[in-house]
């Protein structure tokens, strides 16, 4: 079974990202597939490279990004939720006329359409907020 | 339909959750939703007919409720046991 | 009526306090320019969102009622309102924007059942 997840909870502020991917990983534990997870509202910040927490707690983007080269799992980030909150890639940045990014791959900048497309494709979608 | 509840009994998003239950049904309660352990008057517990109502194990005792469930009528499921829930039902609703 | 391959989204958080409830009609939006049969459904204080008195917010706030307005030209027509969510919150249906249907409470589990793709905001 193909499972997608939408996530609408930022890190140190909500248990919704913890719980995703705890349950991203009983999914794939269980032999399902965890086609991809779809970061929207406060969920944009999972996305940012400069998150800085102390040693003895877990960076959430890395895990994520742990998730994404052991299993295949994509990783997109509502563009139009993550700009308005101030997480953007080097090329929406250049766009914006910002200094600065803070995003990267391998989290990609996409619109809702793909929100839809990846609930379509997938067999459960399952919201973490 | 399974729904899933993360905020506490009493939250609004618990009411409105259990407005909207049928008949076969699922609830998971987890995170804050937890706490529905120390009601046993929830409204959720005995909320309609063939309403399955577990508690996600992880975050009970992760918040010092492990005794609590013992005590009470919830099914408890480890994420094993979440996953399980999720292929059993097609549709998955979150109340937050 | 079939509602198979229809979607529908639930409101539950009022303006102004969040983005929830502009981000939330965004999927709406979304999901209906996709050719996507689309129902809004108002419960608790996401129907606070249809109030017809609204006025902008705080300067630079971005006001609700003018996506409420687009909802028509996106062809969603269905907003619905459960007469519980007026009462608990004392509002008549005539404060509320045209279009509005009350449904009754205990028609919310089937009305969530009927949908093949539900999601609350």
């Amino acid at each position: 079974m193909e499972y997608g997840l939408l996530v609408m909870g930022a890190p140190y502020t909500s248990a919704a990202p913890h719980s995703a991917l705890r349950f991203a990983k009983a999914v794939i534990s269980r032999g399902h597939q965890v086609a991809g997870v779809f970061f929207y509202q406060e969920g944009i910040h999972n996305a940012s490279m400069l998150m800085t927490p102390p040693q003895d707690e877990l960076n959430m983007r890395d895990a994520w990004i742990a998730l994404h080269q052991e299993h295949g799992v994509t990783l997109d980030v509502c563009i139009a939720a993550a700009l308005r909150r101030g997480v953007m890639s080097d090329a929406e940045a250049k766009r914006h006329g910002q200094v600065h990014f803070n995003l990267d791959a391998p989290f990609e900048l996409t619109g809702l359409g793909q929100l839809l497309t990846l609930e379509q494709r997938c067999d459960r979608m399952i919201t973490f907020a | 339909m399974l729904h899933i509840l993360n905020k506490p009994p009493h939250s609004e998003a618990a009411t409105q959750m259990l407005s909207t239950l049928a008949k076969g049904d699922s609830i998971l309660l987890i995170e804050d939703a937890v706490q529905a352990l120390l009601h046993a008057d929830w409204q959720g517990w005995n909320a309609a007919t063939d309403v399955n109502v577990c508690v996600l194990k992880e975050d009970a005792a992760s918040r010092g409720l492990s005794a609590a469930a013992l005590n009470g009528h919830a099914t408890l499921v480890d994420m094993e046991g979440f996953v399980e829930l999720t292929a059993q039902h097609t549709k998955i609703l979150s109340w937050y | 009526m079939s509602h198979e391959h229809e979607r529908l989204v639930i409101i539950r958080h009022a303006p102004y306090s969040s983005n929830a409830l502009r981000e939330g009609l965004d999927v709406a939006l979304v999901a209906a320019a996709f050719g996507q049969t689309v129902s809004l459904l108002f419960l608790g204080q996401g129907v606070l969102a249809l109030l017809k008195e609204q006025v902008a917010g705080a300067p630079g706030q971005k006001a609700t009622l003018p996506t409420i307005d687009m909802l028509e030209m996106y062809d969603i027509d269905q907003l619905l309102v459960p007469q519980s969510t007026l009462d608990a919150l004392n509002l008549q249906v005539t404060q509320l924007v045209d279009g509005v249907t009350v449904v009754a409470n205990d028609t919310l589990p089937e009305l969530v059942q009927r949908h093949s793709y539900v999601m609350n905001f």
